[in-house]
């Protein structure tokens, strides 16, 4: 377990000499936030005060922080180094290494997003209450909590994007694959809450990753119930135990098929 | 005398563009050697890019018309983006990592070669993705209506906005030849481009307006080509063909100024 803490500490370290990098992230995330913060000014424009039971406050809150969450988690080493190491058989390198390449792949990750993600989430908030207000009815007694349901989905998401990129082993480049995940996570679970579908779509979506990794963190920030954290966390739990068993066996199945030349 | 000027031009010129061709049709083949990649590559973008309709089909059943436009009006604007966005990762690709040759040194290669440096640059790569968005963009088309006036000014736009969006992104990379932090402000230049266009233009009001038909040009290479498309306007067209030629120049003016200030890295590297 301490050389895993080590590589996180370490590439947090590495991270802090990037601080402008991070800086720079907050263009785009500024760019796509001002896109949205219009776009939904003009779709409450027509005198309707709530859509889908959420105000324009609401809304923008629910946007702004599955941003954040969408943002301030993405990590390019995640999706384009395993199909890189894969590709050219680089694998080969860290599979004789003392430590397991899927726990070494999800510290470096931890490690490279921790810095980025607090610097959004300072910036979000800011955002947040300068623009629309603090969110009625939020109580810092409640964030330990959402801490919780955050850090799952942020460990799911991560999984996720392993799992994804292991497919590597089979059909070279898994890009394209990421391409959809990301826009399922976006287009559904990002831009505008589940709630907004029609309801025989709703349960649907509840079992898809958004539910855990954007929906369900972000709703208990907007509208805290201990029930709805007792949901969110059961089905974060499960998730995080079916998508890590899966990345384990493919990724074991992967390496035995792998044939690397020479080096 | 200006006779024979203008044929070595002309002659010039259409060596320059078979080159393009040529460089194209080698890049294309050679990313074909994989043929499972290659096809998931182009099949996959065409439902990534699909993805969007179900957010606006989302927002249009709260409201009939956005920012002036119906849904059939938006996959237009979304046309458009896509070809825009496909003719240029299809033919300038290489234009995307100009911060990395610069920064890097690794331009050397281009600049013993008898063509046009610039042009031999950003023509060295293709992005087979890109085909896939070629495809959506005209089943957008489709969608929205096609006629030979709908299909030949959407191809021309598409030529025009990709030469806009190419100029921006080199502006942007050939940055790097004066600041070392260049690469970040590029990409996010490109992406500000990008995002920006799959929105009705609209929706945006004072000075964010005037950026995006200046220098972010985003109103010129997608906003003002639909407006033309839906309704036919000559001083919207004319207007696009020259911001168009004169970005281009600016772009190869930019592009050279900076190349006198590049060193190289000494760099030993095959280039494919």
């Amino acid at each position: 377990m301490r050389k895993y803490l080590y590589i996180y500490k370490s590439t947090l370290i590495e991270n802090l000499s990037y601080i402008p990098n991070i800086l720079f992230g907050f263009i785009n995330f500024g760019v796509m936030m001002f896109i949205f913060l219009n776009l939904w000014q003009y779709m409450y424009s027509d005198g309707g005060q709530v859509i889908s039971g959420y105000t324009i406050e609401e809304m923008i809150w629910y946007v702004l922080i599955a941003e954040i969450l969408w943002f301030g988690t993405r990590n390019k080493n995640l999706t384009r180094q395993i199909s890189q190491d894969i590709k050219s058989g680089n694998i080969a390198y860290n599979i004789n290494k003392p430590y397991n390449y899927i726990f070494y792949i999800i510290c470096k990750h931890l490690g490279d997003i921790t810095i980025k993600f607090i610097a959004f989430i300072i910036v979000g908030a800011a955002i947040g209450n300068l623009f629309v207000g603090p969110i009625k009815g939020f109580s810092l007694t409640n964030l330990p909590f959402i801490a919780i349901t955050i850090l799952l989905g942020v460990l799911i998401n991560s999984i996720l994007r392993i799992l994804i990129s292991i497919i590597s082993f089979w059909i070279e480049d898994s890009t394209p694959f990421h391409w959809l995940y990301d826009k399922l996570i976006l287009v559904i679970g990002t831009i505008f809450p589940i709630d907004i579908f029609p309801e025989f779509i709703r349960p649907i979506l509840q079992f898809t990753p958004i539910f855990v990794v954007t929906y369900g963190p972000t709703k208990l920030i907007i509208d805290f119930s201990m029930q709805r954290f007792i949901e969110v966390v059961i089905a974060q739990i499960i998730y995080l135990i079916i998508s890590f068993s899966l990345t384990i066996i493919l990724y074991e199945r992967g390496v035995k098929k792998s044939n690397v030349n020479g080096g | 005398m200006k006779g024979v000027l203008k044929n070595q031009m002309l002659t010039a010129v259409k060596n320059q563009i078979k080159v393009i061709v040529l460089s194209l049709k080698y890049n294309i083949m050679r990313q074909m050697i994989n043929k499972v990649t290659f096809l998931s590559n182009i099949i996959f973008m065409i439902l990534n890019d699909a993805s969007f309709i179900v957010q606006w089909a989302v927002l249009f059943s709260i409201r009939d018309v956005i920012g002036g436009y119906t849904l059939k009006e938006v996959l237009l604007i979304w046309g458009i983006a896509a070809n825009t966005f496909a003719i240029s990762h299809l033919l300038f690709y290489k234009t995307y990592e100009m911060p990395d040759l610069i920064i890097n040194g690794k331009l050397d290669s281009f600049l013993v070669q008898p063509k046009n440096v610039f042009l031999s640059v950003i023509t060295s790569d293709t992005s087979i993705s890109a085909i896939g968005d070629l495809i959506y963009a005209y089943i957008c088309l489709i969608i929205y209506g096609f006629s030979i006036k709908n299909f030949i000014l959407f191809t021309l736009f598409s030529i025009t906005g990709a030469i806009i969006l190419t100029s921006v992104v080199s502006i942007a990379g050939s940055l790097c030849f004066w600041i070392t932090k260049g690469d970040i402000l590029a990409d996010s230049l490109t992406n500000i481009m990008i995002n920006f266009a799959t929105y009705p233009g609209t929706i945006f009001k004072g000075v964010v307006k005037i950026i995006l038909y200046t220098i972010i040009p985003v109103g010129i290479a997608n906003y003002m080509p639909v407006d033309v498309i839906i309704n036919f306007n000559a001083i919207k067209f004319l207007y696009i063909i020259a911001f168009t030629i004169f970005i281009t120049a600016l772009a190869f003016v930019i592009f050279y100024k900076g190349l006198k200030r590049y060193s190289s890295a000494n760099l030993m590297g095959a280039k494919l």
